[in-house]
């Protein structure tokens, strides 16, 4: 098929999507019931927040594609400042294919000005901001004529580096609006039919006696003459890679470096001017709510669909090409220059510990490892939620950051089980991921496999064009949106009542004479999350709460410093008392303060008698 | 006039006092070829460079050299500081041999530490002196027509001006506001003048008995520690300063409170890693601007960072973790660092982690992993210099001796700078600590070099970094060869040369995928088959080129340093054709072949 006739399916296609566009309108009170394209979202947030006076909507950036990164603040109005307040965040779409995940921030939204009295109480005490799509550019692939799974935004990028930039995407060549993968007979090739499942495919074991009879690509044409097939996507940086913990350095849509995106730098700013944040709940591709961190602190393994990695190893030595060894004259060849081994660049004897200096943590601290398991078991408990899908590997991922350096309790999940298959159907232990993921969607009755179908390739002969269907294996059907939304709005009001919440409980106060008195107070941690994660301490990146009594420096005798700070205050009610010896005048009054940076303020006035 | 002077010796005399007059008339005289009263040439635009300029003098000495030099200067601003400094960058290059990106570039900037000052003024001079130099010195002149430079002689302006308009107390860091203390208010308990002398002084308190420091015999100025169970008369109290916010604790939160040199992109790590990082990579307004502009300059292939001090000539990798650069990488710069040393007496080259400390997420990192940059970052000025003569450095040795550790330090301002850098022992009244002393050294005793050693230590590091930018990678075609085998096919060989040190593309560039690969095209026939011959001088099979299209062949390792590489085309045409090799780095090298 030429290129030429592609593009006509297109332009019809289009025409198609806008009709279903324009009849599936938003229904404002309802719940929601479709996935929602930027102008679609953004009419139901506008109209959410609108009819509400404890939630406001404003932009913290735009995209390239000239979209607004779109937040609600949801909090009583009539309260103390909202900045001072133990904050959740709630951050949906950063992947731009996980589009469930600006769904339930959504309805989240909705849930928690439903009016309901828990999630009043939220909002009396704790501010949720709810930052929907964070990669709207990308998300509205989802609805363009050919949906193409794309996860990047919408910067240019040469992925392939060749001195043309995104000059080499995938095409729907079946015109049938999907971008799949093309399968190839190819005596040379790695792959073969999976005998267990014929739609699927395996990497063939010369060991068990199997040879690989195809190769893979994806659905596409060499439009670059390069002899690689859909190397060089449109767009862009996965926001959900491009964030500063375990980032993958010069990966596939990583960007050219960490925060590189208007997106990543815009959630960035706000992090840094809301240091109230306590908790943060990001929907995305990869989990730790389903399966919280094990007892070394790890994330569960990585599970990823073969069929979209065996497609993209036909491009697995791009980089290669135009690699060549030096040339045997001159140079800088082994050996090639100075020739005397020795070590440059050093100071013999005075060199610096190569093994010295303090690594950045990995793996979830042991002290911490109990809130994860607790904030886990609650989510399974009120979504029901049990199994997964598919499951990236967390490099560069948000949710990653805000624990390992923004400091606090930080979650991710992909926001829908994988639905059980039908217990009559015993499965074997060692199924793949793909036959995995297959047989709960077909057993749940959801179309996700396009069955291969043949095509005569203008580059390679004579192909089938078919496999997972994009947005299936990373979303649930949209008729599951609403039920799992309202879920998920109650477990962001179970979350948010447990962040910290630091009062005073207790003052005393004992006259020595003389204008000399004793001051006590005590503070208690009300909610669940200590006022610091033990992680929170050792990256130094939460504050220790503060209790400062307000009399001049100078007047505190004996005892404790004016300002008194500890790292950590653990929850449940536990509390701690403090103790400053002071001049004053019988009968004054002395406030005495406390902030706890993710867990309020509170303050208290005694009386010197 | 010369055509007088072979008269009559009395006649030459008075010609001679003709010629004299007439030099002060424009007209005849070349102005290159200017001469003044003795025998050197005037300078087109004499600047003094024996005091340190704040901002606004070196925004006004760059617009000055630009409008002396206007056919090859152009000055711009990268963007504001944080505290609206303009980011003066200079750009030099000679549009008569070629745009900007047509040529190879040479990245120098300084003073992104704010109190490390004196790489601005290196910088100012090393635009000064290529100008100045232009057609009187042939290698200057080629330079100027080979490379392009920016010259960024300020990254932080606001530590800058913070450093030389007031009392120089932790002036390193930028301006944003950070809390230090974690109190939840910003910068409000920053050191304090109290005496109002312009000194952020030493605060000392004799507590005769129950000190850990005593007053020198040797000098009187001098505190030194007491010995291992003994108790001596004086306690350090810290810098100058009182507690501003009432909390009880003085001087902790000063201005600013990070490093504006750990907030690059490549190995950033969090404030518990690494101090002073900030949140994320390209944060601060300075950094992120610099690094928009280098992504929009792909031909920047050198880049030089100037601090203080210590005497070295750094490389990255700033820590030991992830391992060294390739050895082909390590290659040139070894070649690059150790020429450095010989032109630069008491610095040493070394590599970051190795030889200062670990660095995360500092500049010369980042450009080198994240742009295919060969980066430097010079520590400009070592002690050593104060006594710089085998003779003196061995009388140092002599701890007894009038020049030895702390006294060598205050002989050096007693007899070189005649007191200026230090300040007397006083007493003061303080209202926290009660009566003291305050004294001590000024801010620019130590990191930055005496007024009048300046001259030497700016032109010996201009060196350096023309000498690196000299060595930018520059491929040209070298030999060529047509030989035809019948049926209108020719047998093409074109030599690919790169005479300097440094390659197209570093290795590091390539595996990070951040330099774009050169390219070498055809046009004018069809490339029927290509490949590298390994050794033209024996006879012997090609290695084959398996890409799919010959006429535009990709290169992803590039030309390496010092090489010549040869390539062979079967070609079927007739006429000539031409052959071209693109590098980024290093601009374009072309010839046209005839086929006969």
């Amino acid at each position: 098929m030429s290129l030429t006739r592609w593009k006509q399916r297109r332009s019809l296609a289009l025409w198609v999507s806008a009709i279903l566009l324009a009849v599936s309108a938003p229904d404002v009170l309802g719940q929601t019931n479709a996935y929602l394209d930027f102008d679609g979202l953004t009419a139901e947030l506008r109209a959410v927040t609108s009819a509400s006076n404890s939630a406001s909507l404003s932009s913290i950036g735009t995209t390239l594609g000239g979209r607004d990164i779109w937040l609600v603040e949801i909090a009583n109005p009539s309260g103390g400042p909202t900045s001072e307040r133990p904050a959740l965040l709630v951050v949906g779409n950063l992947e731009g294919d996980h589009l469930v995940g600006s769904s339930h921030a959504l309805e989240i939204v909705r849930h928690l000005l439903s009016g309901s009295a828990d999630a009043r109480s939220v909002l009396d005490d704790q501010v949720v901001y709810v930052l929907p799509r964070l990669n709207p550019d990308a998300a509205e692939v989802m609805f363009s004529a050919v949906r193409s799974g794309q996860a990047g935004n919408s910067r240019p990028f040469d992925d392939d580096n060749d001195g043309r930039v995104d000059e080499d995407g995938p095409e729907d060549l079946n015109g049938d609006g999907a971008i799949t993968v093309m399968r190839v007979p190819d005596s040379r090739g790695a792959y073969m039919i999976d005998p267990d499942e014929t739609r699927l495919m395996k990497q063939a074991d010369a060991k068990k006696g199997e040879t690989g009879a195809f190769t893979l690509y994806w659905e596409g044409v060499d439009s670059d003459d390069d002899g690689f097939i859909a190397e060089d996507w449109p767009g862009g940086v996965d926001i959900n890679r491009n964030f500063q913990h375990d980032y993958p350095y010069y990966g596939h849509l990583a960007g050219p470096h960490m925060t590189s995106e208007a997106e990543s730098r815009a959630l960035m700013d706000f992090m840094i001017s809301h240091r109230n944040i306590g908790a943060i709940l990001a929907f995305g591709q990869s989990d730790n709510l389903v399966t919280p961190p094990n007892s070394s602190g790890a994330l569960a393994d990585e599970s990823v669909l073969d069929l979209g990695q065996f497609a993209s190893a036909s491009n697995g030595d791009l980089f290669d090409v135009g690699v060549f060894s030096r040339s045997g004259g001159g140079g800088f060849g082994f050996g090639g220059f100075g020739g005397g081994g020795g070590l440059r660049g050093a100071q013999p004897g005075r060199d610096n510990d190569p093994n010295s200096g303090r690594r950045p943590a990995t793996s979830v601290d042991k002290a911490d490892l109990e809130y994860f398991t607790a904030v886990s078991d609650a989510y399974k408990e009120i979504t029901g939620i049990e199994r997964v899908g598919v499951n990236r590997k967390a490099e560069g991922a948000f949710f990653q950051y805000g624990y390992f350096q923004f400091g606090v309790p930080s979650f991710s999940t992909q926001g829908w089980a994988l639905p059980e298959p039908d217990s009559t159907d015993a499965s074997s232990g060692d199924e793949s991921t793909d036959a995995r993921v297959l047989k709960g969607l077909e057993g749940a009755g959801i179309d996700a496999f396009a069955p291969w179908t043949s095509f005569s390739h203008p580059d390679l002969g004579d192909v089938e064009i078919g496999g997972f269907l994009p947005y299936v294996t990373e979303n649930p059907p949209a008729s599951d949106l609403s039920d799992l939304g309202r879920r998920h709005g109650e477990f962001v009001v179970r979350l948010a009542g447990m962040l910290p919440r630091v009062r005073f409980v207790e003052t005393e106060v004992t006259a020595h004479g003389g204008g000399v008195f004793t001051v006590e107070a005590e503070i208690e941690n009300a909610g669940y999350f200590p006022t610091s994660l033990e992680h929170g301490v050792v990256s130094r990146a939460v504050q220790p709460t503060t209790v400062q009594i307000q009399v001049d420096p100078a007047d505190v005798i004996s005892g404790g410093t004016k300002t008194m700070q500890i790292r950590q205050l653990a929850g449940s009610g536990t509390r701690e008392r403090f103790t400053w010896v002071i001049r004053g005048r019988s009968g004054a009054t002395v406030e005495i303060r406390a902030r706890a940076q993710k867990g309020g303020t509170d303050s208290v006035t005694i009386t010197l008698r | 006039m010369k055509t007088r002077q072979t008269g009559a010796p009395a006649l030459r005399l008075v010609v001679a006092g003709f010629a004299f007059f007439a030099l002060f008339l424009p007209a005849p005289v070349p102005a290159q070829q200017a001469t003044g009263v003795g025998s050197d040439p005037e300078h087109t635009l004499p600047l003094t460079w024996d005091r340190w300029l704040d901002h606004a003098e070196i925004g006004q000495r760059m617009q000055l050299m630009e409008r002396t030099w206007p056919e090859f200067l152009s000055l711009q601003s990268l963007g504001d500081s944080y505290g609206g400094r303009e980011m003066w960058l200079m750009t030099i290059n000679n549009p008569e041999t070629g745009p900007e990106l047509s040529k190879a570039g040479m990245f120098i900037e300084a003073n992104v530490h704010g109190n490390e000052i004196q790489g601005a003024e290196v910088s100012l001079y090393t635009i000064w002196y290529l100008m100045e130099n232009y057609g009187r010195i042939d290698e200057i002149t080629r330079l100027v027509d080979e490379r392009v430079f920016y010259v960024l002689p300020s990254v932080n302006p606001d530590g800058r001006d913070y450093f030389l308009h007031g009392a120089g107390s932790g002036a390193r860091t930028g301006h944003i506001p950070v809390d230090s203390d974690g109190d939840g208010l910003m910068d409000e308990d920053g050191p304090d003048d109290l005496n109002g002398n312009g000194v952020i002084e030493q605060i000392r308190k004799h507590v005769p008995g129950q000190g850990n420091l005593r007053i020198s015999q040797e000098d009187p100025r001098v505190l030194e520690p007491v010995g291992i169970g003994e108790t001596g008369d004086w306690i350090i109290l810290g810098s100058e300063g009182v507690d501003n916010d009432g909390d009880g604790r003085v001087n902790e939160d000063p201005i600013g409170g990070y490093d504006p040199n750990r907030n690059y992109a490549s190995d950033w790590q969090p404030n518990y890693i690494q101090g002073g990082s900030m949140d994320y990579p390209f944060q601060l307004p300075e950094a992120r601007a610099i690094n928009d502009f280098l992504m929009t300059r792909p031909n920047i292939a050198g880049f030089q960072s100037f601090h203080n001090s210590g005497g070295m000539i750094l490389r990255g990798p700033g820590m030991a973790w992830y391992g060294d650069y390739p050895a082909q990488d390590v290659g040139v710069y070894d070649e690059l660092g150790e020429t450095g040393e010989r032109m630069l007496p008491y610095y040493n080259y070394l590599v970051i982690w190795r030889g200062l400390y670990t660095v995360h997420g500092g500049s010369i990192d980042w450009t080198n992993d994240g742009l295919g940059i060969v980066s430097f970052s010079n520590e400009l000025w070592n002690g050593g210099q104060y006594f710089g003569s085998p003779l003196l450095q061995e009388q140092q040795t002599n701890a007894e001796g009038p020049i030895s550790g702390r006294q060598g330090t205050l002989f050096f301002d007693d007899f070189l700078e005649f007191g200026d850098e230090y300040v007397e022992w006083a007493p003061f009244d303080h209202p926290d600590f009660g009566p003291v002393e305050m004294g001590g050294y000024k801010k620019l005793q130590g990191r930055v070099n005496p007024r009048f050693m300046s001259m030497e230590l700016f032109h010996r590091n201009m060196a350096f970094t023309l000498y690196h930018a000299d060595e930018m990678p520059k491929p040209r075609i070298g030999e060529t060869s047509v030989e035809a085998v019948g049926g209108g096919v020719y047998r093409v060989r074109v030599d690919f040369v790169n005479d300097k040190v440094i390659p197209t593309i570093t290795v590091k560039g390539q595996q990070n995928h951040v330099v774009r690969p050169d390219l070498i095209t055809v046009q004018g026939a069809e490339v029927i088959a290509a490949g590298w011959v390994p050794n033209k001088h024996r006879p012997g099979p090609t290695d084959m080129i398996d890409q799919e299209q010959l006429g535009r062949i990709m290169v992803r390792s590039g030309l390496a340093g010092h090489e010549t590489r040869t390539l062979e085309y079967l070609i079927r045409g007739s006429g000539s054709v031409t052959v071209r090799y693109d590098a980024v780095k290093g601009g374009v090298a072309e010839t046209t072949i005839q086929l006969r």
